[in-house]
């Protein structure tokens, strides 16, 4: 159970604009167990998908990787050629993207496109057998055989989302991330999706990182959290224990924004400001600006550094007091 | 599907009928008639112009010559050509209509593919050296002056290397004693290369089915050329083996207008598929089909070449008509006997009949053209063939 | 206080001008363009300004009527039917060489002239000498002269017939995409027909009953090429814009429909319609040149009208030996056709989100 699938370590990427550099990821380390579901949470624009497509290496043409490293299963992801890395894709580690929706060709049909997939990692597999590959994994995600059979337009967005699922296990990956699979479907479809990913998770043993900005959904799916602000990891540890007991004024900012979790009615806090433009290196805590208690016990000026404050949790340095150097 | 069809005939039709109207109301229009210059003989009686005008019945009222056109049109009857008499203009569209056919569909084929091809390869390679290069050359080939280039390709390719004809359409002196007609041996030829893509075509389909994609590819390219191989004893059979010498002499005589042609035509196709190329592949499926691990090969030709498909082929459906008109340069400038020249001949010695005659026929060749892709492209966009369904 | 805000609106449009100027100097292509564009046109002022200051006298270098003997000193030779290769002479074709002249050809007109004589020739063509920097052409005339006359020809016809085809469809487009229905059916059905009309035997037609001149010929291109597809296009993009939110609250707030249409629809459609334009100067240069190349334009001087008189008097089947002829011309309709139709490139790889890179 304890071994380690992905390791990223140190991860700093940034995207070159006209405008200049857009700091997205900073100096992020975190680590995934088999097995195990780790969430990742934020406000929108800190970084979360730039995370995930980095894991994958699938960034954008104008994005460099000024450091760091990124393990799947021991072997080092950064610097593999795109013909390693289409071993590995899919096959290791699938992707389940935000907004889904577009995530299909739409002149292809669905189960062609699965098929596709099936076809480049097994290629020995005759048509019959991807066939019931296929159709098994529909059932698992509650759709129907003949969904195979049709263009993604004529599904609902509920149903794409559920294909969408069923191809990312196609391969049987040891890892999957889910980027903010449910946003754009409504409540009801929303909460049968997360119940089926956590089913399939559970009953094929993977691992998973779920990705959203929705610190509840987040509670409920996952083992492990980590908070992200601007870029970097402010928090992340068990999630009980980061539930419990909040170390960071972010975290626990973002827990009071939320409805509470148990139904017990708080008023809702809501965050001052904005978020800071990633386009320069910010200094000392870039959380300071909006910081509700900046003057108690935050030292604003400390560089961002995650220290460790209870078992497994790190929080970073500059939202601690004076204990902590 | 069958009632968008439908739709678009009715369609089709009624843009027909306006342009018939309006090609002969515009050559109305035009003063002077080729029989003027019966006037200026003081050898023949005055009434012999108003009698030879009213022979062509140009003496009635514009409503009525319009009426008898309309009719006489369906009847297949365009009236006799002014400057060779006994010839009807149907005739001569008839002689040459399948030359410029023929020429036309290789050369339409042929640029069609490199053109999408080579714009596949500059949105993929965007930002490299070579992509500069294909680009530059492209533009230089799209916007080259186009008489200009083919007297040089002639020049080039046929006075100097002495490697091609210069122009026309067969060597006088190889068919002096010729048993046949020039006329048969093409139409044969046009026969063999139906008969050819035809088989080709279904074999695509039945190949279709093939899970192994290597083996897909392999099968495709065998049959190509085991097609060729069969060809070899088609004409080797009866009739043909005879026909053979003189359809190689007109066969010999297409490279270079085809090649010049393609050289040219490609471009535009390059230039576009390049342009809706790299719109599709900012599209989230290229990414899901990165992520899916699937080659650089496919993704480009099924997921990102496919769908950039689509709007390549409608403009290259809008562009024909421009193609048309390089044909009329095309055939001037390396004498291929066909529409082309015959319109630009009866235009230039006011033959109207024929003229209009052709005019209407080019018309009637871009409509069924703008139809006939209008059909494929339903066919390639499942959306709009649901969407005509419903 | 409007002097003020009128001088500020200024600085803020040379400034947002400034801007997109550096993001135009992204696109290589487009610059290429440019540069190529800005040469003819240097090219088609620098004519007018060299005879006004009486650089150039019109006698001599006037594109249409102007006149320049080229004479050398040639010996006469006679070229018999012979065996070649002679000890003076490869082949046929080498006789007579450069400066010297076949007794044939001149005994005519010289009576009593012998073998060995030197005698005064004019030649014409003459290739490119310090006098005239790309040579005469079989008339006499200044090649150079001549291009850059047909450079002001192919500049006014583009650009007029550019602005009258782009004027067009702009404003049908919007029309149709503002008002829909049946006026927007019938716009439609128009450019279907007009798509299918080709062009250049239309063209035919039209030169057959009217003497076409240039501005003719610009205003019937622009006219066909405004009725034609950049109608659909500049319909669906107006449609975009009709949709959203400010063309609401203006539709609200009381705007009529002329004033919605005119201050809020048609900004944002004039950029593509300046792309079209931008494009559609590549088909106006290339139409006018195949027309005066088949001798259907009423022109007098163009570059399709230079290369027609090289290839009537077969300098072109001779290839490169009279490339001073050939060539110019030839390129000259390709580089500035190809210059706009890059530029147009250039402008749309950089403000065409879609395609850009970052
Ligand atoms: N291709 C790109 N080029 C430049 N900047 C980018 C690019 N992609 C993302 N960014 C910027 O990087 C930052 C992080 O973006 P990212 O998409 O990772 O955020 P996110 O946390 O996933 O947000 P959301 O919750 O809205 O999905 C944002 O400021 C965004 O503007
Ligand atoms: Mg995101």
């Amino acid at each position: 159970m304890s071994d380690i699938i992905l390791d990223v370590q140190n991860l700093s990427m940034h995207y070159e604009t006209l405008e200049g550099n857009v700091l997205a990821v900073k100096d992020v380390t975190f680590n995934v167990k088999s097995g195990e579901s780790f969430g990742l949470v934020g406000e929108s624009g800190c970084g979360k998908t730039s995370v995930a497509m980095t894991l994958l290496q699938l960034q954008p043409e104008n994005s460099v990787i000024s450091e760091g490293s990124i393990k799947l299963d021991g072997k080092e992801l950064i610097g593999l050629s795109e013909n390693e890395l289409r071993k590995v894709r899919w096959d290791s580690i699938s992707i389940v993207f935000q907004g889904a929706m577009n995530a299909w060709n739409p002149v292809i049909k669905i189960g062609e496109q699965i098929r596709e997939a099936l076809r480049e990692h097994y290629p020995e597999n005759s048509k019959q057998t991807n066939i019931d590959k296929i159709n098994q994994l529909f059932k698992m995600v509650g759709l129907d055989e003949s969904t195979a059979n049709r263009f993604p337009h004529e599904l609902s967005g509920g149903m794409k989302q559920r294909a969408v699922i069923a191809l990312a296990l196609s391969c049987d990956p040891k890892i999957i991330i889910a980027d903010e699979p449910t946003t754009a479907l409504d409540v009801v479809i929303q909460d049968q999706i997360l119940n089926e990913i956590k089913k399939v998770q559970e009953l094929l043993g993977l691992s998973l990182i779920y990705i959203s900005h929705d610190i509840a959904v987040i509670a409920e799916m996952t083992d492990k959290i980590a908070v992200m602000y601007a870029g970097s990891i402010v928090e992340i540890g068990p999630t009980s224990e980061v539930f419990n007991s909040p170390k960071h004024s972010y975290t626990k900012a973002l827990l009071d924004s939320t409805p509470s979790i148990k139904g017990e009615k708080k008023k809702l806090k809501s965050l001052d400001g904005e978020p800071p433009s990633l386009i320069n290196k910010i200094e000392g805590c870039s959380f300071a600006p909006r910081c509700p208690n900046r003057n108690i016990s935050c030292k604003p000026e400390r560089d961002m550094k995650l220290i460790e404050v209870g078992h497994d949790h790190f929080v970073d340095s500059c939202s601690l007091g004076e204990n902590y150097e | 599907m069958l009632r968008y069809i439908v739709n678009r005939f009715i369609q089709m039709v009624v843009v027909f009928f306006l342009f018939l109207i309006i090609s002969y109301l515009l050559f109305d229009a035009i003063p002077g008639n080729a029989f003027q210059n019966l006037l200026l003989n003081p050898s023949l009686p005055p009434y012999a112009y108003e009698e030879t005008i009213a022979l062509y019945g140009l003496d009635q009222p514009l409503s009525v010559r319009l009426q008898k056109y309309i009719v006489n049109f369906f009847k297949g009857d365009l009236g006799y050509s002014y400057i060779q008499f006994p010839k009807t203009a149907i005739e001569l569209i008839a002689e040459r209509l399948p030359r410029t056919l023929m020429l036309f569909s290789v050369v339409n084929i042929l640029a069609f593919y490199t053109g999408f091809f080579v714009g596949k390869i500059l949105a993929w390679r965007r930002g490299s050296k070579s992509e500069t290069w294909i680009t530059i050359t492209s533009v230089f080939s799209y916007t080259v002056f186009y008489p200009w280039f083919a007297l040089l390709m002639l020049w080039f390719f046929g006075l100097r290397m002495g490697w091609v004809p210069i122009g026309k359409f067969l060597t006088p002196s190889k068919w002096y004693d010729s048993p046949f007609d020039s006329d048969v041996v093409f139409l044969e030829m046009i026969k063999y290369m139906v008969i050819f893509s035809v088989l080709y075509f279904v074999i695509t389909l039945l190949t279709k089915e093939i899970e192994s994609l290597n083996l897909r590819r392999n099968i495709r390219l065998g049959s190509f050329f085991a097609l060729l191989f069969i060809s070899n004893f088609y004409w080797n059979t009866g009739q043909l083996s005879e026909m053979r010498f003189y359809a190689g002499d007109i066969a010999y005589h297409t490279i270079l207008p085809v090649l010049t042609v393609t050289i040219v035509a490609f471009a535009g196709t390059a230039l576009l598929t390049r342009t809706t190329m790299m719109e599709v592949l900012k599209d989230d499926y290229i990414l899901t089909a990165r992520a899916k691990g699937l080659s650089q090969k496919r993704i480009r030709d099924r997921h990102a070449a496919r769908t950039a498909l689509l709007p390549v082929v409608t403009s290259f459906i809008f562009t024909i008509v421009t193609i048309i008109d390089g044909s009329v340069l095309t055939e001037t400038i390396f004498s291929w006997p066909g529409m082309g020249q015959l319109i630009l001949e009866s235009v230039l010695r006011e033959d109207i009949p024929v003229a209009m005659a052709s005019f209407s026929f080019i018309g009637v060749f871009a409509l069924i053209a703008h139809f006939l892709a209008d059909v494929s492209y339903a066919f390639l966009d499942p959306r709009i063939r649901i969407k005509s369904q419903g | 206080m409007d002097t003020v805000n009128n001088s500020e609106n200024n600085s803020l449009k040379y400034e947002s001008l400034k801007r997109n100027f550096n993001l135009f100097k992204q696109s290589k292509i487009g610059v290429l363009g440019l540069v190529i564009v800005a040469f003819f046109g240097l090219l088609a002022l620098l004519q007018p300004f060299l005879f006004l200051t009486n650089i150039w006298d019109e006698a001599t270098y006037h594109p249409v009527v102007g006149y320049d003997s080229q004479k050398i000193q040639a010996t006469v030779v006679s070229c018999k039917d012979i065996d070649y290769p002679t000890p003076e002479y490869k082949t046929p074709n080498d006789c007579p060489g450069p400066e010297e002249v076949n007794i044939v050809a001149v005994a005519p007109y010289n009576p009593g002239i012998q073998e060995g004589d030197v005698i005064e020739q004019f030649i014409q063509p003459a290739p490119p000498s310090s006098k005239h920097i790309l040579g005469t052409d079989s008339l006499g005339r200044d090649v150079f002269s001549q291009l850059m006359e047909g450079s002001q020809v192919a500049f006014v016809l583009g650009l007029l017939s550019a602005i009258v085809g782009v004027g067009i469809s702009t404003l049908l487009g919007t029309i149709a995409a503002y008002f829909g229905g049946a006026i927007d059916a019938y716009l439609m059905r128009q450019s279907d027909l007009v798509l299918m009309l080709p062009t250049l035997p239309l063209l035919f037609i039209i030169s057959a009953f009217a003497e076409l001149q240039v501005w003719h010929l610009a205003l019937v291109l622009g006219i066909f090429g405004g009725l034609g597809g950049s109608v659909i296009t500049i319909k669906s993009q107006a449609l975009q814009v009709k949709v959203k939110p400010f063309v609401d609250s203006a539709r609200i707030t009381g705007g009529s429909r002329m004033k919605i249409l005119i201050s809020h629809i048609l900004p944002n459609v004039a950029p593509l319609a300046l792309l079209y334009m931008v494009f559609s100067v590549t088909g106006a240069i290339a139409s006018e040149s195949i027309l005066s190349f088949l001798g259907l334009l009423n022109i007098d001087m163009s570059w399709g009208l230079m290369i027609s008189v090289a290839q009537a008097d077969g300098y072109i089947n001779q290839g490169m030996e009279y490339w001073w002829l050939v060539l110019p011309a030839g390129l000259a309709v390709t580089l500035l056709a190809g210059g706009f139709y890059l530029v147009g490139r250039g402008l749309d790889d950089v403000f065409n989100p879609r395609l850009r890179k970052r």
